[in-house]
């Protein structure tokens, strides 16, 4: 019997018992439906992920430190830190900073072209213009190698500094500000009133000033620097998915950061001490391998790339969970094809052995049942695919909206090939589950089945 | 490469063939060391009652049951040696059969419904049309052959299998029983379609049936009882055909 032969007719079996079919297709369908949605949504996030990166990190770009709980999850966590030399505070944290002459070395590993430090300001207080209150912050340097979305004003190109009288606002400081519209924010003045400590005095620098000013020239001295700095905000940046740079800082220049930090750590401990750099590789360089030769000068370096693989780490998973439900709802499936087509097989026994007293052969009768099979796998596949495409697309732009991921950022991607394959792999899960009933119809006797009445 | 010629004027041939079913103390002999020759073109009736073994002769005959002793030779060849494979092919290119109870496929078209043994034997898809048009003519059906056949009378759909049992142009056409579930009017016309067929075309027909009447229309009677061979009568002894028929086989 020709394929083509035995194909129609089981089509035709199928229409005979459409809402049979039908229902034994759904069950496939709702399995289709979520693997569907799982792939177009793993795919989705991985491009999101990949232009977030793309777009808003250079590529060479590498992030150095020497302590590692800088990129481990439970950074954020305090508590009791055993005291090393040479740490800096950071956001509460206890960290092991880099020094100059680390710093120095960074910058002669082959492959890097130049290094920048990050810069911390710690202002005694903020002030903002139209706000009376004052504000406690943590103030790093603009970094030029990612870039944030802006909620309003604008942000520099990518590798571009912004001007040293400028100052970028995280919208979730708005709130506290006490600002509804971030638009409102932009063309402020921002003041930073930055408390120089006083060195401690030696008791022979003690006897010389009290000798040639008396007290108040020991006051003065003790008294320590107070230093106001203004400056006007350019940009409000937008606190959204895409936006990876630490959104709980402001930022200001580059050279100012410098500037206040150093002035602010001027004889103490932390001065020109680095908690992190960040190190731009050559265009020729390799970025994976200039990390490797920085942690084999002990420390710790992540590169554009680790930052894509940890957001695809969490994609995958999220994709495994969703795909383990479809993959549940498919076995379900498969136990309603074998069903469904052994009652087929008990209800056409008088056909099955009409067919084989014609001369059809077992394993065309096989077929005929595991082509039967298939269509139903198709069926299911292209029913869920299809209502998952369909309700994806006109679901995208409300997601969007939902999750602020951008304008023509999409979460959910359908793409024809892996959903082509999706349908193939039900056709032939449907086959698979088939194979016991079709095995069951090819053995039947026709004299037997013709027996039946 | 070897040529075998076979000559001869008997189609069907049957040397002590024996079918028993069950084992030991259920061992029940259906067919019990029967033997028999039938002419090629000659019309036969297989008379007995029910469980004298008649249909299990017909399906012994036809390929679809496997007698344990004996030979059965149909146009020169053991069809007990065949493979499994080999006695399909040989039914789906040798073989018509009609039933008492129709088996016409009730949800199909008439013309898919004769469709299915020319699909079975390969036969292209550009002859068919031809063939089923011709077949349904034949019977009077070509009027209907749009139709589904659960909305044909009894006597049509037993047409129907008619047509579908000389779609393909067989050599022996096996009746079991073809109006045992029609009335008299209509069963006269199926048994008219059936020796007509026979006579124009010269094809073996080889009806399986308990009535009399319908027997004594064929040229030979085969009487069954208890799995033995009770009489043969040849009411028209001298055969239909030509008398010498000479097959050629060219087996490479």
């Amino acid at each position: 019997m020709r394929i083509t032969d035995t194909i129609r007719r089981a089509g035709r079996s199928l229409k005979n018992a459409k809402a049979r079919t039908l229902l034994t297709s759904l069950a496939i369908a709702v399995g289709a439906f979520t693997l569907t949605l799982s792939l177009a949504a793993g795919e989705g996030s991985r491009q999101y992920a990949e232009k977030i990166i793309t777009s808003n990190i250079d590529p060479q770009a590498l992030i150095v430190a020497k302590d590692k709980s800088l990129f481990s999850a439970d950074a954020g966590a305090g508590g009791l830190k055993e005291y090393s030399e040479g740490a800096t505070q950071y956001a509460g944290l206890t960290l092991k900073s880099l020094s100059q002459a680390e710093l120095e070395k960074i910058k002669a590993t082959k492959g890097i072209e130049r290094v920048q430090p990050t810069y911390l300001v710690k202002a005694q207080y903020v002030e903002f213009e139209g706000s009376d209150k004052k504000f406690t912050s943590d103030i790093t340097m603009y970094d030029s190698s990612v870039r944030a979305e802006s909620a309003a004003g604008r942000l520099p190109p990518l590798g571009e500094q912004i001007k040293d009288d400028e100052i970028v606002v995280p919208q979730g400081f708005l709130k506290t500000i006490g600002i509804k519209n971030p638009a409102d924010l932009i063309g402020k003045k921002v003041t930073f009133t930055l408390v120089k400590p006083a060195p401690t005095p030696s008791e022979a620098e003690i006897n010389e000033i009290i000798a040639r000013e008396g007290v108040a020239g020991l006051a003065k001295l003790t008294q320590g620097e107070t230093s106001k700095e203004t400056f006007i905000v350019r940009t409000v940046s937008k606190d959204s998915v895409t936006s990876l740079s630490a959104s709980s800082a402001l930022f200001i220049s580059e050279q100012r950061a410098k500037e206040l930090s150093e002035f602010l750590t001027k004889g103490t401990n932390d001065y020109q001490r680095y908690i992190a750099v960040t190190a731009i590789a050559k265009d020729s360089a390799d970025p994976e391998k200039v990390k490797e030769a920085l942690v084999k000068q002990g420390l710790t370096a992540r590169t554009a790339k680790d930052l894509q693989g940890l957001l695809f780490t969490i994609v995958n998973l999220l994709q495994g969970i969703v795909i383990g439900f479809g993959v549940l709802a498919l076995i379900a499936s498969v136990f309603g094809i074998i069903n469904t087509q052994y009652i087929s097989v008990l209800e056409r026994t008088q056909q099955i052995g009409l067919m084989k007293a014609l001369g059809m052969r077992g394993k065309d009768v096989a077929k005929l049942f595991r082509y039967e099979a298939a269509w139903i796998g198709f069926l299911g596949g292209v029913i869920g695919s299809g209502i998952a495409w369909g309700l994806g697309t006109s679901l995208n732009p409300w997601i969007t909206k939902q999750l602020s991921l951008g304008d023509g950022n999409y979460l959910l991607i359908f793409q024809p090939l892996p959903i082509a394959l999706l349908i193939l792999a039900l056709v032939l899960v449907a086959v698979i589950a088939g194979y016991f009933p079709a095995r069951k119809a090819a053995k039947l006797d026709p004299i037997e089945a013709l027996r039946t009445e | 490469m070897v040529v075998i010629l076979t000559v001869g004027d008997d189609l069907i041939e049957l040397k002590q063939v024996t079918k028993t079913y069950g084992k030991k103390q259920n061992l029940f002999t259906a067919l019990d060391n029967v033997s028999f020759t039938i002419p090629d073109g000659a019309s036969v009736a297989i008379l007995g009652k029910s469980g004298s073994g008649k249909s299990t002769l017909m399906h012994a005959m036809s390929g679809l049951d496997r007698p344990e002793a004996g030979e059965v030779i149909i146009d020169g060849e053991n069809i007990l040696q065949l493979k499994s494979k080999q006695i399909d092919k040989f039914r789906a290119h040798k073989i018509g059969f009609i039933f008492q109870s129709f088996f016409v496929q009730a949800n199909e078209t008439v013309s898919d419904n004769v469709s299915l043994p020319l699909e079975i034997a390969d036969v292209s898809r550009g002859s068919r049309k031809r063939k089923i048009k011709a077949a349904l003519e034949s019977v009077d059906l070509l009027e209907k052959i749009g139709n589904k056949a659960k909305n044909l009378s009894g006597g049509q759909k037993q047409r129907l299998a008619v047509a579908r049992a000389i779609v393909n142009e067989p050599q022996i056409i096996f009746a079991d029983e073809p109006t045992g579930n029609l009335d008299s009017v209509t069963g006269a016309k199926v048994e008219d379609m059936l020796f007509g067929y026979n006579k124009k075309n010269g094809v073996t027909l080889i009806v399986v049936t308990h009535d009399p009447d319908l027997a004594a229309k064929c040229d030979m009677q085969i009487n069954i009882k208890d799995g033995k061979i009770e009489s043969i009568r040849d009411t028209k002894s001298a055969p239909k055909k030509k008398p010498t028929r000479t097959h050629i086989k060219v087996e490479v």
